[in-house]
């Protein structure tokens, strides 16, 4: 492989690790500008959009070679932006060559995340303590912590199975309703809407929000617009999926 | 539930989001404690609408302070710190209102919801507008 190749492998990689993780897209435009320029690469010209990334190198013969990144599956892995900045910086800084940060950034797309048996009380919890935060009892935490365990079990596999993202987050918003109405059939005195409302918060598009605002902000009208969309259908199917379950519950008649 | 029950359960709830966030060790005990200060400022003004914007704006100021004394981007803090803000009490109570078939209670509901969405949102633009131009006047490594 020439020189060449190598720096263009090491920068889609890092930019496709930060749009697949949950970056913005104008980190991802940034960290191509400021490697290529760590890298010595005269020209080069990148648009970064949620779904997909396009870059055109210059090199010193004048060739220009283009590539195109497609970017399918999207999680949310803060670590991985982390450690990508921290490589970019590096190769910005004129400290790291294009081999070694391709080697170390193949790295950190093999890392593994905390994994599911960590993912599992992660959830769990958190959706406890935020219904206990919303002034729930004692016994909505162990409801709300059987809720946010379920979720987490259950997630996964679709994800896995390519299940779209928005039939999942209503299956969520079902899920979570679901089992706090059973909560209140087990138990006489469970609360409804801090174990709903706890639950559904780890759920809800926080991040996508953020982003959506700060791309907007930069001038990136296609990303952030995309984005603002995202996050509006997620919370609403979310929310889709909670009046599901209610009106089903309340027709049923229980 | 007193609210000293509630800062600690906002504590404990932001941190295990950081966690399901994959976000790196050393950040996630400071995104949970600007994560409590926030809801902390969001509880004493009261919680409307105007108590969402100026809570942002302190869990932004905060995450771009530490994002800078730690040498981080500000967004692996602010991911874990805004989540005991985000409206899901309102989403719920919407959704239940239009259910039982209240509507004028679940539009007044729920056009509060976006309300507080935007005044986060709004807060958000604030600070990291703030922030990139007060940094973009220092010369940048690159």
């Amino acid at each position: 492989m020439d020189a060449l190749t190598i720096t263009l492998d090491a920068v889609c990689l890092a930019s496709r690790i930060i749009l697949e993780n949950g970056g913005e897209t104008y980190r991802a435009e940034e960290t191509v500008e400021r490697m290529c320029h760590g890298l010595k690469v005269p020209q080069v010209d990148v648009l970064a959009l949620p779904t997909g990334l396009m870059l055109t190198l210059e090199t010193d013969e004048g060739n220009t070679i283009t590539r195109i990144v497609r970017v399918r599956n999207r999680t949310i892995n803060l670590d991985r932006i982390d450690r990508c900045n921290d490589i970019s910086r590096h190769v910005a800084e004129g400290k790291m060559n294009a081999e070694d940060a391709l080697k170390e950034l193949k790295s950190i797309q093999q890392m593994k995340p905390i994994g599911q048996w960590g993912m599992v009380p992660a959830s769990a919890l958190s959706a406890a303590f935020f219904t206990v935060m919303l002034g729930g009892t004692w016994l909505d935490f162990a409801v709300s912590f059987v809720c946010g365990a379920v979720v987490q079990l259950v997630m996964p596999p679709l994800s896995r199975h390519r299940v779209p993202t928005l039939i999942s987050s209503m299956l969520a918003g079902a899920q979570v309703t679901l089992l706090a109405l059973l909560g209140t059939l087990v138990f006489a005195n469970v609360h409804v809407e801090p174990i709903i409302a706890g639950a559904i918060m780890p759920l809800l598009p926080g991040l996508a929000t953020t982003n959506a605002v700060r791309d907007t902000l930069r001038g990136d009208l296609v990303s952030g617009g995309a984005r603002i969309i995202e996050a509006i259908l997620c919370a609403v199917m979310l929310a889709a999926g909670i009046g599901l379950m209610l009106s089903m519950w309340g027709g049923v008649g229980l | 539930m007193s609210i000293g029950v509630q800062l600690l359960a906002c504590f404990c709830a932001a941190l295990a989001f950081s966690v399901l966030m994959n976000q790196p060790r050393s950040t996630v005990p400071v995104s949970a404690l600007i994560a409590v200060a926030g809801y902390g400022l969001f509880i004493l003004l009261g919680q409307g609408v105007t108590a969402y914007f100026l809570a942002t704006i302190l869990i932004g100021l905060s995450c771009e302070i530490c994002a800078r004394l730690m040498k981080r981007t500000a967004t692996l803090f602010f991911t874990g710190a805004i989540v005991p803000l985000v409206p899901g009490v309102g989403l719920y109570n919407t959704m239940r209102y239009v259910v039982e078939g209240q509507y004028a209670k679940a539009v007044s509901t729920g056009v509060i919801t976006i309300l507080a969405i935007c005044g986060i949102a709004l807060a958000v633009t604030i600070t990291s507008v703030l922030f990139s131009s007060f940094t973009s006047r220092k010369k940048k490594p690159c």
